[in-house]
């Protein structure tokens, strides 16, 4: 394959061949399945993409303390995706990620954050994201995109008027508009194989490089946490993909939930 | 190659410099049992592999040359055991080990210095002279000492990673540690080929200069591979950058 379709104009996420610097990224079996790529973009796409967060984080958007006990501010991409950014939102980018994260029950439904973490900071604690999502009533179509935001994310609508129920399905993390990174400078994200590992620091750490990611399925078993605290401004988008309650229940069970 | 099953190679140190060069450029040859302390080979391993993000279920050929990274402190007997078990038993036999693992640290003031350098010899001499004696000896013990006709057909044999700081003295990087055992590595290299002659196995050691400072990383694990596919035995191999 050369990356474009020998016929007619290229399908789903064939259509970020153009995008995409590369067609390798590597799938980790350990310390749980996760994927990791360095140089995700074009040069020249990274360098929009990058320079549409800097507007935001200049402009004061990306402010709002992020309230989960994270020395951090973030902001929700959905109010302000007028810009190259908006990628993140696509039906082709939400396809490329459930696929390579090997989750076939997405709902379509999308949830990104531009966070900004200042210099120092303390590190987070475990968690493995399994965490409910609710959108509106009206899921969105196969090439559409639902975001988050018009309802209450965490806990759905207080009123009890009528919406949907998801857990996060994928999570992932792109870094960009960082200072180049050194060993020593703190800031990765680290992967666990149980809270306890997090705890001890035993696991895989994944540097805040820019232009680079890592994803994973969320699953009872996908501890994750910011990992000891970076010498220099941290920036990333984290996304989160989303499946029917339904599935988690049928697979992990309804204990495995992690409400808010 | 020429109907020929692949080679086996237990390569140690697979994660650093030279471990990971020698993957790279070989893992499509030989099946490798990559032994890493704590840093995996820049290649994929079993728990490593490329995904196309584009068709995520299509099996890549970078793929299809995996090797088989195994985690081991090599200065713990038990653990070099098991390596040797875990040879065995996913390949079936060895054809090629490379002892490449070393620990290089120095001291930075003289040998004075309180106890430094003392303490770090026993690292060396465990890491560089123990842990390929003991990988060596009971690679035989467990496969090669009686299969002399099976190793002569697969042409087996060792080849030690040393280096010229084993022969020659380089001031004020404090390496009296690292050289003696380095030099105690190429003597260990003719009684091993002496002995393990015997039943067809040969050894040889190759000497480099400072990768990638002062030889080119690709040049010595081209060399490991140049032994592996010869006769010589006992042999010293120098790789310092010149001709020949």
């Amino acid at each position: 394959m050369s990356g474009r379709e020998e016929q007619g104009e290229a399908a789903g996420p064939a259509r970020l061949a153009g995008v995409l610097a590369h067609r390798r990224w590597v799938r980790r079996a350990l310390p749980f399945p996760h994927v990791v790529a360095s140089d995700v973009f074009t040069d020249e796409v990274y360098a929009a993409l990058e320079a549409d967060f800097v507007r935001l984080l200049d402009g004061g958007a990306i402010s709002q303390p992020s309230g989960s006990g994270y020395e951090a501010t973030w902001a929700r991409l959905a109010e302000h995706a007028d810009g190259p950014l908006s990628l993140f939102l696509s039906r082709e980018w939400h396809d490329l990620l459930a696929g390579v994260a090997g989750v076939g029950t997405t709902t379509g439904d999308v949830s990104v954050g531009l966070h900004h973490h200042e210099p120092g900071g303390a590190p987070g604690w475990p968690h493995n994201d399994l965490n409910p999502g609710w959108f509106p009533e009206d899921a969105p179509g196969p090439s559409e995109t639902g975001v988050d935001g018009l309802v209450d994310y965490h806990h759905g609508p207080a009123d009890g008027s009528a919406a949907r129920e998801t857990v996060r399905a994928v999570s992932a993390l792109f870094y960009l508009a960082n200072p180049p990174w050194a060993e020593g400078d703190g800031g990765e994200t680290g992967l666990y194989d149980s809270v306890a590992a997090g705890a001890r620091a035993e696991g895989v750490l994944v540097p805040p490089v820019n232009n680079s990611l890592v994803l994973f399925e969320c699953t009872p078993y996908s501890w994750h946490a910011y990992a000891r605290a970076s010498r220099h401004q941290r920036n990333s988008l984290v996304m989160w993909l989303h499946r029917p309650k339904q599935d988690v229940v049928e697979r992990w069970g309804e204990s495995s939930l992690v409400h808010w | 190659m020429h109907g020929e099953p692949r080679r086996v190679c237990l390569l140690t140190g697979a994660g650093g410099l030279l471990g990971s060069e020698f993957c790279r450029r070989y893992a499509g040859e030989y099946d490798i049992l990559a032994v890493c302390r704590t840093r995996a080979p820049a290649v994929p391993t079993q728990h490593e592999q490329y995904v196309d993000p584009l068709a995520p279920d299509e099996h890549l050929w970078e793929n299809r040359g995996a090797v088989h990274a195994v985690y081991a402190d090599l200065t713990d007997p038990h653990d070099v055991e098991r390596v040797i078990e875990v040879a065995l038993a996913r390949f079936g036999g060895v054809d090629l080990l490379v002892n490449n693992a070393a620990h290089l640290g120095g001291y930075p003031h003289t040998m004075l210095d309180g106890d430094a350098a003392l303490l770090d010899l026993e690292t060396h001499l465990l890491t560089n002279v123990v842990a390929p004696f003991r990988l060596a000896l009971r690679l035989a013990q467990e496969s090669w000492q009686h299969r002399a006709a099976d190793n002569h057909a697969r042409r087996r044999n060792v080849v030690n990673v040393s280096s010229l700081s084993g022969t020659h003295t380089y001031p004020f990087l404090g390496q009296a540690g690292y050289g003696a055992s380095k030099a105690a590595l190429n003597a260990l290299t003719g009684h091993q080929a002496h002995e393990f002659g015997r039943f067809g196995v040969r050894v040889n050691v190759v000497v480099p200069d400072s990768f990638p400072a002062r030889v080119a990383t690709s040049a010595v694990a081209d060399a490991v591979v140049r032994l592996d596919r010869g006769d010589a035995t006992g042999e010293a191999v120098v790789v310092d950058g010149r001709a020949g």
